[in-house]
């Protein structure tokens, strides 16, 4: 039993008793009349009291009464409320995990209709939701219960802020939408974290004066939080949460665990396609696929192309075994590669039939089942080299494996350019050259370059200081797509170029000398180009490997798109994160169309034709479409460019779906809370206040009958 | 029982008396059922043989006696002043005694004109026979109604006789009103030791007394005197019409009541009256006093023609 507004009643009650007594006392206000005599009636009077037993008691029993109809007014005032959810005024952060595995269908096992883990969540959260403390009827909300809802897969959304609307918190609970995306708790944690306040603490030090507040990150003061984790326990990250001390009444940190810690899955754990380097036509899909059950299963892997299943593999997975020492379960894992032979940009999907839903198989996740590939079309880059007579890069081009390499001039270059036949080459590779500045001041049109030699001194461009002095590369980007595979430690330049990038540009530095920048990235919208300041003709590095390494990967970044497995799967999402991609700088009213169909509302592109679009929830197919330019893998379907990203789930430890018991937090362990065994609150001053009009009915019917008593 | 909002002050003997009433009551006479002693002029035979003379003895005069009785021929003869002492007359005394306390200025129709007219219509009958009437209007009156007079005595008229006195009689009854409280037992005493001669006493009151009748109608009673008390009640004193929670203020001492009116409170009153009046009517019977509880809604005519013919103070 706990009360709600014990001082408010308190202090009723120090005003209204005395009242009530004091009114008794001057009783009410009778009519005066007069009387011949009063004689008999005085008789009359004494002889009915003295007829009447406990005649000091009757006089009192009416106050008496009302007594108590007042103390059980003033108890209802109280609001006293029973309880097991201890003090109110608790501040719940509930967390709903919305994730690919809370789809698993077997939330309650004991119901035999199929009813999936975020159901049940949802479920058990608004009970608890119910039994939060009301605000009380006659003070502020400030004692009531308050809760936050976040609901999370990968990322995390609060979907109702701190209230104690509890129709407002239902609703927000209901909302929640089941996605297909892993699950990943830190981000809903440090949202909830977020609301609070620093702790700060006074370093008193050994003289016992106090220092300059101190705010430690992490370590939170405020009120306490509560919080309830709805969630079948799949959680990768969950050594990021820190749960508070527990409070005596409440742990500060609950696990209410959704679903059966048994749960059998089988799921595609990875996908990926790969075009032959040599034959960019032969393309391989890789199958990965992982059994959480402990016998062995053989399962069909179908490979869909364009929707239609073109080839049926088997994969063989044995038992999963349970981990002697730790006591979890290892999942079994197997895999299988498709060949085919396949030029064109398809849509690859890969189809596991286990049996879902099946009671005998027992696959209570559907989502992992399946996986969709976008393979681009074999393409091999078209490089062209515009030199008016270089032997070293010539050389060096020649020398890679490039199906279409054109040796022009630059004169040759302007024409091509002219003509509007400069969109078929993939990339330009100048020697000691720039392009001329077209008629309206464009150097660059759209496209990638690699210009060796010189340096870009337009807008946008970089400040030329001239030659400078023999020097050496003293550092370098290593994790650069370009530079990663190559050290440029031996590169001795015998003529610099002394270039300098202003400030605010968005020219980027890959490497630098002694002199400065001596390698460049300009990437503007359409146009990417890297500029090697020096020429190589005056170092030593035409005769490194690393030159011919450099010129390679130069082909293959700036190159775009070509037949290597970079770009065959960078159209591949994870539900839970956002589609980033460039478009075309041209692409006009772009809009993304989901898996269910339904179009995206419009997105507008970053000037540099960047657009980001979700987090997405969903596995599937996602199209982005627009009208206006094609990038080089893009599809013209009826006026409208089209870009295929494919979503998949392809996590292993979220299509282990076996609920978890316990949770391992950075600092301790928590144990499933009892199934779903959350008390309500009951309020009980309603039920005071009818004893009271019971009480005050009774007065008065023996008010009516004093006489008698 | 409520005080009378706007009570009937008669003005004039019609008020008391009307001429219909006149009628039913002129053959009317008073008699007393333990006075048998004659009146004067032989009107009422007398059963004392040869008391009818009017000397009786004499006596030495003393300072204040009436001159007029002074025989003189013995002061011829021996100088000396004596008295010629009479018989008292013998005619029958009709002595009516009315509350004139505020308690009667009560009830619809007033108890106290009741009472004005049942002493009018009483006195006049007396008058009427050549009775001797007196009346006596009992009630405290802080000044002195008469020379000598007590506070419990509000006015008295007596030695009346004859018709051609039916004015004077009317006269004092109007001039009385009804206030004040009473002091019966006081009023009584003096009563007692004021009257003369033999007859009917008649006692007009509610008898709702706080410090009790009993002392006072034990005085009045005796010593030749045929005793009536007429207890008048407002018929709201005896089916009370108040209802609610009331402070019921006594008229007289302004003793205040705290009722609330519920049906067993009526019914206890009820209870208490009743047996208040038969205490009444019981105390009158051990002291041969004739008790008569009468409402002011009965007809004068009623308690005269049958009341009171009926209990042998008229026939």
């Amino acid at each position: 039993m706990i009360w709600a507004t014990p001082i408010l009643a308190g202090f009723v009650a120090a005003i209204a008793v005395p009242s009530l007594v004091i009114l008794y006392f001057l009783k009410l206000r009778r009519i005066p009349r007069e009387v011949s005599s009063t004689l008999l009636w005085k008789k009359a009077i004494q002889d009915l009291q003295a007829n009447a037993p406990f005649q000091k008691l009757r006089r009192n029993l009416l106050l008496f009464l009302q007594l108590i109809i007042l103390g059980l007014i003033l108890l209802a005032l109280a609001q006293p409320r029973s309880t097991a959810t201890a003090s109110a005024g608790r501040k719940l952060v509930i967390l709903i995990d919305r994730s690919a595995s809370m789809r698993a269908v077997d939330g309650d096992i004991s119901r035999s209709s199929e009813i999936t883990r975020l159901e049940v969540a949802k479920e058990r959260a608004i009970g608890l939701v119910e039994g939060l403390a009301a605000p009380s009827l006659f003070e502020d909300s400030e004692k009531a219960d308050e809760a936050m809802v976040i609901a999370f897969d990968r990322s995390a959304q609060i979907v109702s802020q701190f209230t104690s609307d509890k129709t407002a918190l239902i609703t927000a609970i209901n909302g929640i939408v089941q996605t297909d995306g892993p699950s990943s708790i830190e981000e809903a944690y440090r949202l909830a974290q977020s609301q609070r306040p620093n702790r700060i603490f006074i370093d008193t030090g050994s003289s016992g004066e106090g220092t300059d507040p101190v705010e430690i990150e992490g370590i939170k003061g405020g009120d306490a939080y509560f919080f309830h984790l709805f969630s079948d326990g799949r959680i990768s990250d969950l050594d990021v949460v820190r749960a508070d001390e527990d409070t005596p009444d409440a742990p500060s940190f609950e696990y209410h665990a959704v679903g059966d810690a048994g749960a059998v899955s089988v799921g595609l754990t990875a996908l990926r396609a790969e075009r032959d380097y040599e034959d960019p036509t032969k393309l391989s899909v890789f199958v990965g696929v992982q059994s959480t059950d402990p016998l062995a299963r053989s399962v069909d892997a179908e490979l869909l192309v364009g929707g239609a299943v073109v080839s049926v593999r088997s994969v063989v997975l044995a038992g999963a075994e349970v981990d002697v020492q730790t006591g979890k379960k290892k999942v079994s894992t197997g895999g299988v590669v498709f060949e085919l032979n396949e030029p064109n940009g398809v849509v690859v999907g890969v189809r596991l039939s286990t049996g879902f839903g099946n009671e005998s198989s027992m696959d209570v996740l559907g989502t992992d089942n399946s996986g969709t590939l976008i393979v681009p079309p074999a393409k091999q880059a078209s490089v062209a080299l515009v030199t008016t007579g270089s032997l070293f890069l010539k050389e060096a081009l020649t020398g890679l494996s490039i199906s279409d390499l054109k040796v022009i001039t630059p004169g040759e270059y302007e024409e091509m350019r002219d003509a509007g036949e400069a969109g078929a080459i993939d990339l330009f590779v100048f020697d000691r050259a720039m392009p001329r500045a077209s008629e309206g001041g464009v150097v660059f049109d759209p496209g990638r370059y690699l210009i060796v030699g010189d340096v870009y001194t337009g807008p946008g461009g970089m400040i030329d200081h001239g030659d400078g002095p023999g020097t050496q590369i003293i550092n370098w980007r290593r994790v650069h797509p370009l530079l990663r595979d190559l050290t440029l430690d031996a590169v001795v330049i015998g003529k610099s170029r002394t270039v300098e990038i202003p400030d605010g540009s968005e020219l980027v530095s890959l490497a630098e000398t002694t002199e400065g920048p001596a390698i460049i990235e300009m990437s503007t919208g359409d146009v990417r180009a890297v500029m090697v300041a020096f020429d190589p003709a005056f170092s030593n590095w035409p005769f490194d490997v690393s030159f011919v390494v450099f010129l390679a990967s130069a082909v293959d970044y700036l190159g775009t798109q070509v037949g290597t497995d970079v770009d065959v799967n960078a159209r591949q999402i994870t539900p839970g994160f956002v589609l980033a991609d460039r478009v075309p700088s041209d692409a006009g009213n772009i809009r993304v169309r989901l898996p269910d169909g339904s179009m995206s509302s419009e997105i507008i592109a970053a000037p540099d034709g960047r657009i980001v679009y979700g987090p997405i929830h969903k596995t599937g197919v996602y199209s982005v479409q627009w009208t206006g330019s094609a990038g080089v893998s893009d599809v013209e379907d009826d006026g409208k460019i089209i870009r295929h990203y494919a979503a998949n789930l392809l996590d292993g430890p979220e299509s282990d779906l076996g609920a978890a018991a316990s949770l391992d937090l950075s600092n301790r362990v928590v144990s499933a809370s009892s199934k779903g065994e959350i008390t309500r609150l009951k309020e009980w001053w309603p039920w005071l206040l009818l004893g009271a009009i019971a009480v005050m009915m009774f007065e008065w019917w023996i008010y009516n009958k004093k006489v008698y008593l | 029982m409520l005080r009378s909002e706007n009570p009937t002050r008669p003005a004039t003997i019609d008020e008391l008396l009307s001429s219909e009433l006149i009628g039913k009551i002129s053959h009317l006479d008073v008699s007393s059922r333990k006075i048998f002693a004659g009146k004067l002029k032989g009107e009422r035979r007398s059963k004392k043989r040869g008391e009818s003379v009017e000397f009786a003895d004499h006596r030495p005069y003393t300072t204040g006696d009436d001159l007029r009785h002074i025989d003189w021929n013995i002061y011829a003869r021996l100088d000396r002043f004596f008295m010629k002492l009479f018989m008292e007359e013998e005619d029958l005394s009709l002595h009516i005694v009315i509350d004139a306390s505020a308690s009667s200025d009560c009830g619809e129709p007033n108890k106290f004109l009741y009472m004005q007219q049942v002493a009018m219509s009483l006195g006049y009958i007396g008058l009427l026979n050549l009775n001797r009437v007196a009346v006596t209007a009992v009630g405290l009156r802080d000044e002195l109604v008469i020379p000598g007079g007590e506070q419990s005595i509000a006015g008295t008229v007596r030695d009346l006789r004859g018709r051609r006195r039916t004015h004077d009689l009317a006269r004092f009854l109007c001039s009385m009103t009804p206030e004040g409280g009473s002091d019966f037992s006081q009023a009584c005493k003096r009563i007692a030791m004021s009257r003369r001669g033999k007859g009917v006493m008649i006692v007009l009151s509610d008898f709702f007394m706080k410090e009790g009748y009993e002392t006072g109608l034990r005085m009045l009673a005796g010593r030749g005197y045929d005793v009536f008390a007429i207890q008048v009640l407002s018929p709201q004193e005896v089916e009370p019409d108040i209802s609610g929670d009331l402070q019921l203020r006594d008229i007289e001492d302004g003793d205040m009541a705290e009722v609330t009116i519920s049906a067993p409170l009526l019914k206890k009153y009820k209870e208490n009256l009743s047996a208040y009046c038969q205490e009444l009517r019981d105390f009158c019977a051990r002291r041969e006093i004739t008790g008569l509880t009468i409402q002011t809604d009965t007809p004068i005519d009623t308690l005269l023609v049958e009341y009171l013919r009926k209990r042998g103070l008229l026939r």
